[in-house]
Order: structure tokens, then sequence, then C-alpha cells
């Protein structure tokens, strides 16, 4: 019978095949909240993140129950503080930090984002300010995350403010050696960052978007993998193009689930309904990872030649499949390649098969960029600098987001292993080789923007 | 015309519905719903009838078995009577899905449960291989019932068996297997 075999495909994905929704990010603009006053500009923020959020994790709970489907982070993404907390000194945005944080603790939520500066063509006094306070922030709250937009096709890449994090980058690890640098998780610095994107540590409420807004960041690299393994055990002929049909379908499903969530939860809150974020997020638990996606596909060690088209091929066809689910798809959409959050990948990376270069050659067909990438402790702030140079170069050149979360582990080598913990996982230190392009990224200053950003 | 309610059970092979509507059209009937279903090889049709009004009830019988082999049709018929109008109740439509260990008693269980909190059965399918049970039902579920305290409910009652039981609105199963929109789904808007 037809609904019996649609009911248990579903089922499958659900029950057996950790399919859930990763994150329901609701943003909330904090720009009406700006004030001279310091703690009046406190007050109002948490006043209207408790007001719009209160019930953001009982309405997440009951819709979760409702459909069977977990939703695994509960967030609240606000517009950039840089922008509502512009003309405050050090001290201030410190204050408004912790006060974000706080109210994230009383709301009962995973992560807030927001903490974030657009500066991809320049830093304004402020943007600067936020950028310094960084290492303290991220050291000292628990939930707050942080981003920084250094890049975009339209303005170039902003080296200034690349050199800047280069130092939070290391001072913001040394402040946390204790947990292998974990402050360097909550920080994610981006090329074309996207207004809406739901998942962490990128979100913020961007300034084009609605006062309370709902964005829905989906899962499903276990459904897909499984949806492969079947059809590959099916005894059918299966060439590439069959699989990427395969794939393709298997994200309608997993887009749809999470449309459907999203729009119950944004009715509840009385939100408007943003998006849903395609993009297959992986967990450190096993049949949870993109990278076993990339060995059922045929891929025996991920990180062999190859591994780049099948990234290529499987983030096509979760964007073909994703597009014709719903019209409302935005934020990043496309595949994660997390080092430490995904075990498969961090396996590869330890058995030396995925390097830091290869890792950087996937990320040029898909998102997210060089993601939660450790480093050893002693890589300078120049060769941070640099790695986000070629890693946002990416992304400005090929009209697409790209990030990096560097995390240099303190008083660790290369070979060693990172461990962060709970979503944010393990993995082995990647080697780099420091230095070689100081002079290069001394020079400072923005490239400017490439010649396709001139398409009007 | 006179309207008649007729189940026909048997031995599935090709060719039953054409015997039996063929029956029926040689009484000068006229087929207005049809349901069949197989299974295990074993083949039900339900239908409703017009049928001219001299026609007896046994007629009908008659003249279906008939159109099989010897003793091949368990036919039942009877007078079609209109279903009391009942008051109409607000329902959203749920999934209950339950998977594990087979046992009698299992759906005896589950389905005491779905009737002592007025959960109307639309629609259930049931197989058991290798002694694992799967079982999938489409119920109704009054609008002001808690879904919450319904789930949790079912847990309880269902304890003792070693079984995956489930409770899901069934907009999750058109979402991901229908291309309709999200937003013309029941309750959206």
């Amino acid at each position: 019978m037809k609904w019996v075999e649609d009911i248990l495909q579903t089922v499958e994905m659900l029950q057996s095949e950790h399919l859930d929704v990763r994150a329901v990010s609701l943003g909330i603009d904090l720009f009406d909240c700006a004030d001279r006053d310091v703690d009046r500009a406190c007050r109002l923020a948490k006043e209207k993140i408790l007001t719009k959020a209160a019930s953001l994790v009982r309405v997440c709970e009951t819709v979760s129950k409702r459909y069977g489907i977990p939703i695994v982070n509960k967030r609240v993404a606000v517009s950039p503080v840089s922008d509502v907390m512009a003309g405050h000194d050090y001290a201030g945005l410190v204050k408004f930090a912790h006060t974000l944080d706080e109210a994230a603790a009383e709301i009962g939520i995973d992560f807030i984002g927001g903490y974030s500066a657009l500066v991809h063509k320049g830093m304004t006094v402020s943007d600067r300010r936020l950028i310094e306070t960084l290492p303290e922030v991220l050291s000292e709250t628990s939930r707050l995350c942080a981003s920084v937009n250094a890049a975009s096709t339209k303005s170039g890449i902003n080296v200034d403010a690349l050199l800047l994090l280069g130092d939070v980058w290391v001072e913001a690890a040394r402040r946390t050696a204790d947990s292998d640098g974990f402050a360097c998780c909550k920080l994610a610095v981006f090329a074309n960052m996207p207004e809406d994107n739901p998942f962490m540590a990128g979100a913020y409420k961007g300034i084009g978007e609605p006062d309370v807004v709902v964005n829905i960041g989906v899962s499903g690299p276990g459904v897909v993998k499984r949806a492969i393994e079947r059809l590959l055990q099916s005894g059918r002929k299966c060439d590439l193009g069959t699989v990427a049909e395969e794939i393709k379908s298997t994200a309608f499903r997993v887009t749809r689930s999470g449309e459907l969530i999203g729009r119950e939860v944004a009715k509840a809150l009385g939100a408007e309904f943003g998006i849903v974020d395609l993009s297959l997020a992986p967990t450190p638990e096993v049949g949870d990872s993109v990278g076993e996606i990339f060995e059922a596909m045929g891929i025996a060690r991920v990180g062999a030649p190859g591994t780049t088209a099948a990234v290529a091929m499987l983030n096509d066809a979760v964007k073909k499949g994703g597009a014709f689910a719903s019209s409302s798809v935005g934020g990043l959409s496309g595949a994660f390649i997390p080092l430490s959050e995904d075990a498969c990948l961090a396996r590869a990376a330890e058995a030396g098969h995925l390097s830091l270069e290869k890792l950087e050659a996937m990320t040029s067909v898909c998102s997210v960029g060089l993601d939660m990438i450790a480093l050893p402790g002693d890589t300078s702030p120049e060769t941070l600098t640099a790695i986000a140079m070629d890693e946002l170069a990416i992304g400005v050149v090929n009209n697409k987001t790209t990030s990096v979360r560097l995390i240099p582990v303190p008083n660790k080598k290369a070979g060693e292993r990172a461990v962060f913990g709970g979503l944010f996982g393990e993995c082995p230190i990647l080697p780099v080789p420091n230095g070689g392009s100081d002079d290069f990224v001394r020079k400072a200053g923005r490239i400017p923007a490439p010649l396709i950003s001139l398409n009007n | 015309m006179k309207t008649y309610i007729i189940t026909v059970m048997a031995q599935d092979r090709v060719g039953i519905v054409r015997d039996v509507s063929r029956a029926l059209a040689s009484l000068g009937g006229n087929i207005t719903h049809i349901s069949q279903t197989v299974m295990r090889g074993y083949f039900t049709l339900i239908l409703s009838v017009e049928v001219p009004k001299d026609r007896t009830l046994l007629e009908i019988r008659q003249a279906i078995e008939r159109a099989g082999a010897v003793g091949e049709f368990e036919v039942n018929v009877r007078p079609f009577v209109e279903p009391q109008a009942s008051e109409p109740r607000s329902v959203e439509r749920f999934t209950l899905s339950l998977r594990g260990a087979d046992r009698s008693g299992l759906i005896a269980t589950a389905t005491e449960y779905l009737a002592d909190n007025n959960i109307n059965i639309e629609d259930v399918y049931a197989y058991v291989h290798d002694g694992k049970a799967l079982i999938l039902a489409q119920v109704s579920v009054p609008a002001d019932v808690d879904v919450e305290e319904l789930q949790a409910g079912l847990q309880e009652a269902l304890k003792d068996f070693d079984v995956a039981a489930h409770l899901q609105h069934e907009n999750i199963f058109k979402a991901t297997s229908e291309v309709q929109p999200v937003i013309g789904l029941e309750g959206m808007r």
C-alpha cells in the first residue's frame, strides 16, 4: 500500500537514521534597544529577548513531540552587536555580551549569536572594538557566539580585519588553554556571510530581516547515507547519476520536514517564518556523518582523489532536492565538513588521508569552509590570517559563502588530539607550515573586489 | 433501485472483480463504490451497488457465488442503511506506528487505549515477520485532546510490550511524501 510505504520511509528516517532539526534559530532585531546609556541598552535588549523568546524552548518541545522529530538546538540570533552598540567603549561591549549570555541562560537556549561585526569593506570604531573584545568575551561567556564578515564578492577581503583576528584567535585560545582553546569554537569568520543563517557560530539577525523570524537548520547526513546504501544494496545498476537522484529525493524529504517544523514554531511564537537551511550538518555520533556519505558513495578513504568531486555532487544534489521542496531555502545550504564535529572526517585526518589542503579544496565546492580545524598552538597570528585569506578568497571569487573556524590549540603540536566535547567533538591537530607568507599578510589593507563583482 | 453493501472474500486470482461486477450487471445492478485489498494471497472486496427493487438479497448473493467456482467466494450482502448523522467532530489526523517484538495482545492493548480515548482508527495495517511486528494506523484524534498526554499514556499502556510506539501528526508524512507545498497542508495557514 502506497501510504504504508510512504509512512515507513519517513518513520525510518526519523527513528533509525538520525533525521533531526539541528537548529531552530529565532532572529530578534535589537536596533530598537540601542541607547547611549549602556545599562539601559542592556536592560532593553534583555527584556526584548526574554519577551520574544520566552516560550521558544517549550514551543520547540511541543512541536517536536507532535511530529516525532527531535530538535537538537534552540538558538537566538540578534542584530550585529557592533552596530546596535555603536559608540560604546570596550567595557560597554563586554557588558552587553554578558547580558546576551545571561538572557540565553534564562530562556534555556543552547546558544545566542550576533556578537558580530560586518567589516568586509572597512571597520568602524565600534567594529574594531568588538573584535578587540572577542578573546575576553568568548572566554568568559558560555552561550555567546561571535562572527565577523571580513570579505565579500562585492568588496573584496579586509586583510586589516583578518590581521586583528589573527591575534584574536591566538589570545582567545590562550585564555581557554585548559579546554584546548574552546573559545575559538564560538567564532566564525566569513566571506559573503548570509543574513539568515541558523547555524552557529555564524548566526546573526540580518539587517534586511523581519523583526522576529524563525530560521531552521535541518540535518540528515545519516538519512542520505542510508538512502545511498539502500540504493546500492537493491541490486539495481547504479551509476553516479542514479546516486545523485537518490540524494536529491532524500534532500526533498529532509527539507520538507524542516519547513514543517519551522512554520509550526513560527506560528506558535507569532514570528515570521524565514528559511530552511539545507546544509547537511554532521555530529560526532556514528551514523550522523557527512564523511560516511562519501564512504557510502565508494570513497574508501575520505580525502583520497575523487573526494572533491563527491562533495560537489552531494552538494548539488542536496540543493536541487531542497530547492524543489521549498521556496524558502536560504542560509548556507551546502554540506558541512567540520573536522572535529564529524568523527569520520576526524578519523580520516588522523590516518593522514585528509589534509588541510584537501579540506580547502573540498570547501571550494561546498559550504561552509575550513570549519572546526585544530591547528598547532604555535601557529602564528599571521599564518592564521593567511589561512583565513585563502579560504575567504575561495568565497569571494566564486561568489559563495565560505568561513573559517580555526582553533590554535595551546601547548599542543600537530598530530596530537584536540578535544572540545559534546557536538563540537574532537580531532587531530593538523600540521600547517608556519610563516612563509608573513610579508604578504603584513602588507595589510584590502584585496580589491574581483571582476565578477561588476555584474550590474 | 435499492442500494446494497456487498463483501466478497476469496483466494486471490485474476478476474475476481470482473466476475463479481459481471454478475451484478446481469441483474441490472450499477456499482457506485468499490474498494479491494489483497493480504497474504487473500482477496477482499467491499462495494456499494444499486440494484432494481424486484431483485432479492438472495438472488444477488447467489449470482455472485455462481460467478466463481463452487465454494470459491464467501459473499455477504446487506441492504444499505444511511449511517446516523453524528455530531461533527473536530479532529486532527495522526499516524500511530508500533514496531517491535510480536506478542499476543499487542494490537488489543493498543487499540483499547485508542478507543478509551475516543480515537477512531480510519485505516490500519499490520505485518509480522520473523517475530517482529509492524503496525501502522491512521487515526482521528479529537482536537481538544492534549497530544503530549496522549503520547505519554500510550507509552504507559504499552510498557509491558517490547515495542517502539509513536503517535505523529499526519502532516509530517504528507510533507515528506507529497509534492504539495507545506503551506498547503491542513492547519498551516
